[in-house]
C-alpha cells in the first residue's frame, strides 16, 4: 500500500513539474489543429453577441469566417475551422498568452501600452468613447460626469481614461458589457460609458430604444483592431492580407453594410473619412 | 413578471445549459457529473496520503489539503485557466480547465472526508484482520473501506452537492453552464428576476433531490 | 515565448494601494456577512429545533431553499432582481449607496445564514437530552440548565465547524466580484488587466487568502484547545465548504 502511494505521489509530482511543450508558431498551431480559435465576445452587439436564435454572431465575428478564415485556409493548405471562446476586456491578453486563443476579434482597442503586450492587426473600425443615459439625463458629456455613478467595463481603456481625466466620478467596472448596462437600465448607476458605437448596438438591442440616449462628444479614440500574440509575424501577416484583401475587393464593406448599413442591425453610416483610412491602410500587392 | 421569457428560452437554458447539448462549451451536469466521480478519486488518494506513515507522502497530502482549504475556488479556477497553459506551455480547452479546478479543489474536502471516515474505524477492526493473516491492503480493501464508506456516505453526498453547485462558477470562464446560459437569455431580454428565480429553481430541484436521496442513505445506513 | 517575470508589478504604482483595499473590502463584507449569517443562523437553527411548528417549518424552508441553489446565483438575484421590487426611494439610496456591496453582503450572508444553520442544528442535536435531564436533577430551573450547561457545551461543540464555515464565507465572498465588488479577488483580476502580468498577481491573491484563512483557524484551533471539554475527543468537523 504505501509503495503504491509513493508511487502515485511521484507520478502526481513529475506531472505537476512536466517540461514545457516547445513553442510553435501559431501557424504551426493552426496547421495542426486545423483550427483557429478566437476570443470573442457574447454580448456587444453588433460586433459579437448571441442573438434571439442563441446563435454566435456578429461583425468582428464575419470580418474572421469571411477574409481571415480564407486567407488562413490558402496559407496552410487545407481548410479550416473557426472556433469561438468568450472574451472580454480583463481576460483577453491572458487568454492570448495562456495559448487558449489565438486571435481577439471583437471590440478591443488597439494601444500603445497594449501594444507591449500583444500584437494588433489593421484596425477594422474606428470609434470614440461617449456616454449611454436615460432619455433627459443631466450627463452631456464628460465634463459633467463628476461626482455622478459611472459604469464602466473592467480592463476597458474607457475606465482607465474616466480615472485620470475625471477623477471625482464614482467608477463601477463590471466584468462585462451587459451586467453595466444592467446596472444603468436599473438605475445603479447614472451612466454607461463605452465606445460610441457599442452604445449604439446596446441602444439597437434594448428591449426599448427610445428610452436611451448617447451623448456627449468622442473623449477618446478608439481604433479596433485584432489582438495576437507578440512577435509572431507570419500570422499577424497571413490576418492582414485576409483583411486588405477584403477592404480590395469590397468584401469588406459589404460586411461592414449587412450590420451597419441603412438596412443593418445598427445603421451607422461610414465616414468618407474613415472609407479612405481604410483603403489606405491596403498597401499595394 | 412575464415568464414568457422562460418559455421562449427553456430549450436553450436546459439543453445547452443544464445537459450541454449546443453550439457552445457548455453543460452543468457534463462538468459535475466527470468532477464528482473524478474528484472523488483523487480525495481517495489524498485521504489515504493523510493517513499514509511515511512523512514523504503524509507531508504533502496535508499540504495540499490546507492549501486548498486556504483559497477560494474562484482564484484556483483563474490559476488553470491563466497560468497554468502558461507554465506547461499547452493551450488547455475551458471544459478541462474547470474539470481540472474543481477535481483538484473538491478533491482537498473530499479527502478530509475520506480520512475522517476511515478514522471512524475502530483500531480493533485492522488488528483482527491483521491477526487473520490479511495484508495491510487487503485489510483496506475488504475491511476498513467499506466500513468507513458507510460512515462517510451523508458528508459525501452533502460534498457533492456543494461540487453541483460550485460548477456555476464555470461561467466566469465563459463556460456555457446553467447560469451563463440565463446571462446570455439575459443579456438580450433583460429580465433577471425571472430568468435568475427559473435556475434558482433548477438548481434547487437537482440539489433537492440529492440532499433527500443522502438523508434516505443515512437512514438506510443507521439501521444496518 | 518565454514569460517574462516582473514581481515588482506588485508594490509599484497603483497597484499595491490596490491590494490593500481589496483586503479591506473582502475582511468588511465578510464581516458584516459573518454576522448576518450569525443572526439568521442561531434564529432558525434553534426555531427548528425547538420552535412551533410554523416557525420551524419557516426555517426548514429557508435553509432548504437557500443553501441548495449556487451562491453566484444568488449574487445576481440579490443584486439584479431583489432592488426593482423596493420602492422607488429606497432603491435610489441603495443605488447611492453602492448597491453593489449591500447585494454582495446580503446574498452571501443569507447563503450562509442556512448553512450555518445546519451545523447550529446538528450541533444541539448532538447534546444527549439526558445532560439536561442530569442537570435538572440537580436542582436547576429549565433556564439555568441552559444557560449553564446545555449552551456552553454547544458552543464548544460547534467551534470546529463554525470556524470551518466562517472561512468558506471568507472564501466565497470572491464570488463577489461577478457583481462588480471591489473585493481582494476583484483588484488581483484589475492588476492583471493593467500590467498583463497573471503570475504574479494571483500568486499575491492567492498568498493573502491563505494567510487570512490560516491565520483564522490557527487563532480558532488555539481557541478550541483552551475551551475543549475533558474527556471529549469527538471534533465534529464537516469538510463541506
Amino acid at each position: 500500500m504505501k509503495r503504491l502511494l509513493d508511487l502515485l505521489l511521484s507520478l502526481f509530482l513529475a506531472l505537476g513539474s512536466a517540461t514545457p511543450a516547445f513553442a510553435e508558431t501559431t501557424m504551426e498551431k493552426i496547421a495542426r489543429t486545423g483550427t483557429l480559435t478566437i476570443g470573442t465576445r457574447t454580448g456587444s452587439p453588433p460586433f459579437a453577441y448571441v442573438n434571439k436564435q442563441n446563435e454566435w454572431v456578429g461583425f468582428s465575428i464575419d470580418l474572421v469566417e469571411q477574409l481571415i478564415i480564407p486567407s488562413v485556409s490558402k496559407k496552410v493548405g487545407k481548410s479550416i475551422t473557426l472556433e469561438k471562446k468568450e472574451s472580454a476586456p480583463a481576460t483577453r491578453i491572458p487568454l492570448l498568452s495562456s495559448n487558449a486563443v489565438d486571435l481577439i476579434a471583437e471590440t478591443m482597442t488597439d494601444t500603445r501600452s497594449r501594444r507591449d503586450s500583444v500584437d494588433f492587426s489593421l484596425t477594422f473600425f474606428v470609434t470614440g468613447a461617449q456616454f449611454l443615459v436615460k432619455r433627459g439625463s443631466p450627463i452631456k458629456g464628460i465634463k459633467s460626469v463628476g461626482g455622478k455613478r459611472v459604469a464602466a467595463q473592467q480592463g476597458a481603456t474607457n475606465a482607465k481614461i474616466i480615472r485620470e481625466k475625471t477623477p471625482t466620478a464614482q467608477l463601477r467596472e463590471f466584468p462585462d458589457q451587459p451586467t453595466a448596462f444592467q446596472a444603468l437600465a436599473q438605475g445603479q448607476v447614472d451612466t454607461y460609458t463605452n465606445d460610441g458605437i457599442q452604445l449604439a448596438g446596446l441602444k439597437a438591442k434594448a428591449p426599448n430604444p427610445r428610452d436611451w440616449e448617447i451623448v456627449g462628444d468622442f473623449y477618446s479614440y478608439e481604433p479596433y483592431g485584432m489582438a495576437m500574440r507578440k512577435g509572431d509575424a507570419d500570422f499577424r501577416n497571413v490576418v492582414n492580407n485576409g483583411l486588405m484583401d477584403g477592404i480590395d475587393s469590397g468584401k469588406f464593406f459589404e460586411i461592414y453594410d449587412k450590420w451597419f448599413g441603412p438596412k443593418g442591425e445598427v445603421p451607422y453610416p461610414m465616414s468618407p473619412e474613415v472609407k479612405k483610412f481604410l483603403i489606405y491602410q491596403a498597401v499595394p500587392k | 413578471m412575464d415568464f414568457s421569457v422562460i418559455a421562449n428560452n427553456f430549450s436553450f437554458l436546459i439543453s445547452q445549459g443544464l445537459l450541454g447539448f449546443g453550439k457552445f462549451t457548455g453543460g452543468t451536469l457534463r462538468l459535475a457529473i466527470p468532477a464528482i466521480i473524478l474528484g472523488f478519486i483523487l480525495g481517495i488518494f489524498i485521504g489515504l496520503g493523510r493517513l499514509a506513515r511515511s512523512g514523504w507522502v503524509r507531508v504533502p497530502a496535508t499540504a495540499y489539503v490546507e492549501f486548498f482549504r486556504g483559497v477560494p475556488l474562484v482564484m484556483v479556477i483563474f490559476w488553470f485557466w491563466f497560468v497554468i497553459p502558461v507554465l506547461l506551455g499547452v493551450p488547455l480547452p475551458e471544459y478541462t480547465v474547470a474539470l481540472a479546478a474543481f477535481v483538484v479543489f473538491e478533491a482537498a474536502y473530499l479527502g478530509e472526508i475520506i480520512r475522517a471516515g476511515i478514522q471512524s474505524v475502530p483500531r480493533g477492526q485492522v488488528e483482527a484482520a491483521t491477526a487473520t493473516g490479511l495484508t495491510s491492503v487487503q485489510t483496506m480493501r475488504h475491511i476498513i473501506l467499506p466500513q468507513a464508506l458507510k460512515n462517510m456516505i451523508p458528508a459525501l453526498v452533502t460534498q457533492f452537492i456543494v461540487l453541483f453547485k460550485d460548477t456555476s462558477l464555470a461561467s466566469i470562464i465563459g463556460y456555457v453552464d446553467l447560469t451563463k446560459a440565463a446571462q446570455i437569455v439575459n443579456n438580450r431580454e433583460i429580465r433577471p428576476f425571472e430568468l435568475y428565480l427559473f435556475i434558482a429553481m433548477v438548481y434547487w430541484l437537482c440539489t433537492y433531490g440529492m440532499s433527500r436521496y443522502a438523508r434516505y442513505l443515512e437512514r438506510r445506513l443507521s439501521h444496518a | 515565448m518565454r514569460y517574462q517575470f516582473d514581481w515588482s508589478v506588485l508594490w509599484s504604482g497603483q497597484t499595491g494601494q490596490w491590494l490593500l483595499q481589496g483586503i479591506s473590502t473582502t475582511l468588511e463584507i465578510s464581516v458584516l456577512a459573518w454576522l448576518l449569517a450569525g443572526v439568521l443562523g442561531t434564529l432558525s437553527g434553534a426555531l427548528r429545533t425547538a420552535g412551533p411548528r410554523p416557525f420551524s417549518a419557516l426555517s426548514a424552508f429557508y435553509v432548504e431553499f437557500f443553501r441548495n441553489v449556487p451562491l453566484l446565483v444568488w449574487m445576481f438575484f440579490w443584486y439584479f432582481g431583489i432592488p426593482l421590487l423596493l420602492p422607488r426611494l429606497a432603491q435610489d439610496w441603495l443605488f447611492a449607496h453602492g448597491a453593489e456591496f449591500w447585494a454582495g453582503m446580503f446574498a452571501l450572508g443569507v447563503y450562509h445564514g442556512a448553512r450555518f444553520s445546519e451545523v447550529i442544528r446538528s450541533g444541539i442535536q448532538s447534546i444527549p437530552k439526558t445532560q439536561l435531564e442530569a442537570a435538572l436533577s440537580t436542582g436547576l430551573t429549565v433556564t439555568q440548565a441552559y444557560r449553564f450547561v446545555i449552551i456552553p457545551i454547544a458552543l464548544r461543540l460547534l467551534i470546529p465547524p463554525i470556524t470551518n464555515e466562517s472561512l468558506n464565507l471568507l472564501k466565497n465572498s470572491s464570488v463577489a466580484l461577478t457583481i462588480g465588488v471591489a473585493e481582494l479577488t476583484f483588484q488581483t483580476r484589475q492588476i492583471e488587466t493593467y500590467t498583463a502580468k497573471a503570475f504574479e498577481a494571483l500568486t499575491a491573491g492567492t498568498l493573502i487568502y491563505l494567510v487570512l484563512c490560516l491565520g483564522l483557524s490557527a487563532f480558532m484551533a488555539v481557541l478550541e484547545k483552551r475551551c475543549a471539554i475533558p474527556g471529549l475527543i469527538a471534533r465534529v468537523t464537516p469538510a463541506e465548504h
